[in-house]
């Protein structure tokens, strides 16, 4: 049962929703068809949609053609999966995610409980009385909370620091958008991955190279490194790798790891410029911290695994045997080759 | 461990494991990994159990020192750990006295270096007054104190499972360990397939860890009005709730209290220093928390002794009792015969086994029955004599 009604406004600010798929079949357009002149608009659209997710990690919310703005969205996934690079795709991803966020924190409508319930498969329940003066609004599953919460990294977001009640978590209207944001980030990330790639033409080919130019460099690839790190610190060079967001303690951990095996300051920040919240200086300072270059001025040792275990960002596996700190693996690998 | 009391050991465990019904049977018995720690031997893992007759003839063939079942449930938990392919898993918690900080354990706890042998009391030092050496041996007792804080612990723990994480009481399994503590298991609910950070997030929150006082509404920054106006009250669920009521306990030495809860620790907030109010908060958090081994929550690899089977270090049984309040650990998990054994005890502090009280012993012959033997023998602190 539709709640609200949606109309091309919508469709234009949400166009992930299954209506706005509708809508496109409805006009029964193929790829080819988009290069012609009369959709020139709706592929410049679509190449300023994904070279402002790239360079400035944001999609600009205004636009002036509700048609040209839907029709951009499925032309610019189709531009982004043919670059075929993960980093792009992430990155685009979450500036996608991040341009719903700000429509959606502008709603005045009751429509972010509804627009949640269609994207996460969870209805918010309205929270008894005497929560508004915390402004928690609405209360979900503990169990679906911690399956999404996980991924963030600040203490707000701990379940220690969260109001629970007999297996419901209690929610502001913020953060449900802030859960949606994320839903939409990996909805539109696997959408990307699991989608094949379409075969284009010259024009639309120069597009993508000129996409790819304009993506920011990627980081270095762990593979340089000699591989033979725990998979804890692999996780973290993972994640890294694809532009994901590392937890704190992940990158903690791996620069703490990486500064032991010797690797400078710099190689290690070089790692980071594909993370979405990269900002150098402050990676410079953390990175630099650890080293004891700054602050209390003492090199921080590397964590035991018992540690990294409890702070959630342990990923043993076979190779690991009965080490009890990160820093045993390369020995111990060491050892049996 | 000497030949005769290792015999004495094996055969004690098994005629326990030749009873009917000695153990529990697991649910989804094929789908978990299962392992055992033989007499004399190193620990067997990756096995996989098609049914309860191949558990029995497992027990009775080998009686092992101690059997374990992982709480994961695998595709094929015979496969290596990276094959195995995870399902899911039961949540499992572990309490222990060990880790509790109990004042008695500075009475019954001993530690022997290996260097120059030096016995001492209490908890283990760093390195050896006498001879420096670090290697030194330790011996973690229990006594009625510690069992007793350990159950207070489990209680805690199921008080936060049921009111705030919502779990049903029919899913929650509560065992004695055969040790030192309890464990506790949930079956069959919605947070069995929650992954290792899903865990930890659940350990973090029932044993207070990272909890933020700012979450609380506390701020210097801030007015004094709006703060207190976000500051918790009695009744309010989650850690909330908790810290309200444990100040609501709390005597501060020398003040009166008049006020409602929010003022009372607005007041102490400004009053204390951050570290003074930090101590506090810590307190807070031990006393409404339960203290729970994280890594045991956490580690969904991990195999957990079977309900029902023997500790390897006691002889007592991993014991299921659902109702706490009636609950023995000194009687009702005593499951080895009671027919007289000579031992030779090098040093033992006082144990109470079935409401009789044993000791201490310090480089003596005594005839004891064979659980109190038994669990002498396995903590090794005496040896069989043949009689």
């Amino acid at each position: 049962m539709k709640l609200v009604e949606l109309g091309t406004e919508d469709l234009a600010r949400y166009p992930f929703l299954d209506e706005t798929g509708e809508y496109i079949r409805g006009l029964d357009l193929s790829v080819e068809e988009i290069t012609r002149a009369e959709y020139h608009e709706v592929l410049e659209r679509a190449k300023s949609r994904v070279i402002d997710a790239l360079k400035k990690g944001t999609i600009a919310c205004e636009f002036y053609n509700r048609e040209i703005e839907i029709l951009s969205f499925p032309v610019a996934l189709v531009l982004i999966k043919a670059t075929k690079i993960e980093h792009i795709i992430s990155r685009y991803a979450l500036a996608e995610a991040k341009r719903v966020e700000t429509f959606l924190l502008k709603e005045k409508r009751p429509i972010i409980p509804i627009m949640f319930e269609r994207v996460l498969n969870i209805e918010p329940i309205k929270a008894r009385d005497g929560f508004d003066r915390l402004h928690l609004e609405y209360k979900i599953p503990l169990v679906d909370f911690l399956k999404r919460a996980v991924q963030f990294h600040t203490t707000s977001w701990r379940l220690v620091n969260r109001v629970i009640e007999e297996g419901f978590v209690l929610v502001t209207t913020t953060e449900l958008v802030r859960l949606l944001r994320e839903e939409i980030y990996e909805m539109i990330r696997s959408r990307l991955k699991s989608s094949s790639v379409i075969k284009l033409d010259q024009r639309l080919r120069d597009t993508v190279d000129e996409i790819i130019r304009a993506a920011p460099p990627i980081p270095a690839k762990f593979g340089i490194f000699s591989g033979e790190y725990p998979p804890c610190v692999t996780k973290a060079l993972e994640l890294l790798e694809t532009g994901q967001n590392v937890p704190h303690y992940g990158r903690f951990l791996m620069t703490a790891f990486l500064l032991h095996a010797g690797k400078s300051v710099d190689n290690i920040i070089d790692l980071y410029p594909g993370v979405p919240d990269f900002k150098e200086r402050v990676t410079r300072y953390q990175v630099e911290h650890i080293a004891g270059l700054r602050g209390g001025r003492t090199a921080y040792s590397v964590p035991s695994c018992n540690t990294i275990l409890s702070n959630n960002f342990c990923f043993r596996n076979h190779n690991c045997g009965t080490i009890k700190n990160p820093l045993q693996f390369r020995r111990r690998t060491k050892k049996n080759s | 461990m000497s030949e005769e009391s290792l015999n004495v050991l094996k055969r004690a465990f098994r005629e326990y494991y030749f009873q009917r019904d000695a153990i529990e049977i697991p649910t989804r018995i094929e789908e978990r990994e299962f392992g055992y720690l033989p007499f004399g031997g190193f620990m067997t893992r990756h096995l996989k159990l098609k049914n309860k007759g191949e558990l029995t003839a497992l027990l009775v063939r080998e009686s092992p020192r101690g059997v374990y079942a992982s709480c994961s449930y695998y595709e094929d938990p015979s496969l290596p750990m990276t094959e195995k392919g995870w399902k899911s898993g039961d949540l499992a918690f572990d309490i222990d006295c060990d880790d509790l900080e109990m004042e008695c354990k500075k009475d019954h706890d001993r530690w022997t270096c290996k260097g120059c042998l030096l016995v001492g009391r209490g908890i283990r030092p760093a390195r050896c007054p006498s001879c420096a050496n670090t290697k030194i041996l330790t011996l973690n007792w229990s006594c009625k104190l510690c069992l007793d804080a350990s159950k207070d612990e489990i209680i805690k723990l199921k008080e936060i499972l049921l009111k705030d994480f919502g779990m049903t009481r029919g899913k929650i399994s509560t065992f004695f360990s055969g040790n030192k503590g309890y464990h506790l298991t949930v079956e069959n609910s919605e947070f069995d397939a929650l992954d290792q950070r899903g865990r930890g997030e659940l350990a973090n929150y029932i044993s207070g860890k990272g909890l933020d006082i700012a979450k609380l509404g506390l701020s210097k920054n801030a007015d004094y009005n709006n703060m207190v106006s976000r500051l918790p009250v009695l009744g309010e669920p989650g850690w909330r709730g908790k810290i309200a009521s444990f100040f609501d306990d709390y005597e501060f030495e020398g003040e009166r209290d008049d006020g409602d809860i929010k003022s009372k620790i607005a007041n102490y907030y400004g009053k204390l220093s951050p570290k003074k109010f930090g101590a506090i908060i810590d307190l807070a958090i031990r006393s409404r928390g339960a203290k729970i081994d994280s890594v045991v929550t956490i580690d969904i690899h991990r195999i957990f002794r079977l309900a029902g089977s023997l500790h390897e270090k006691t002889g007592l049984s991993k014991k299921r009792c659902d109702d706490l309040n009636s609950f023995d650990p000194t009687t009702d998990p005593v499951e080895i015969k009671d027919e007289p054994i000579k031992v030779r005890v090098s040093m033992s502090p006082p144990f109470t086994l079935r409401e009789r009280t044993y000791g201490p012993y310090k480089s003596e012959e005594v005839i004891l029955p064979l659980h109190a033997g038994v669990y002498l023998m396995g903590n090794n602190l005496a040896q069989a004599v043949n009689s």
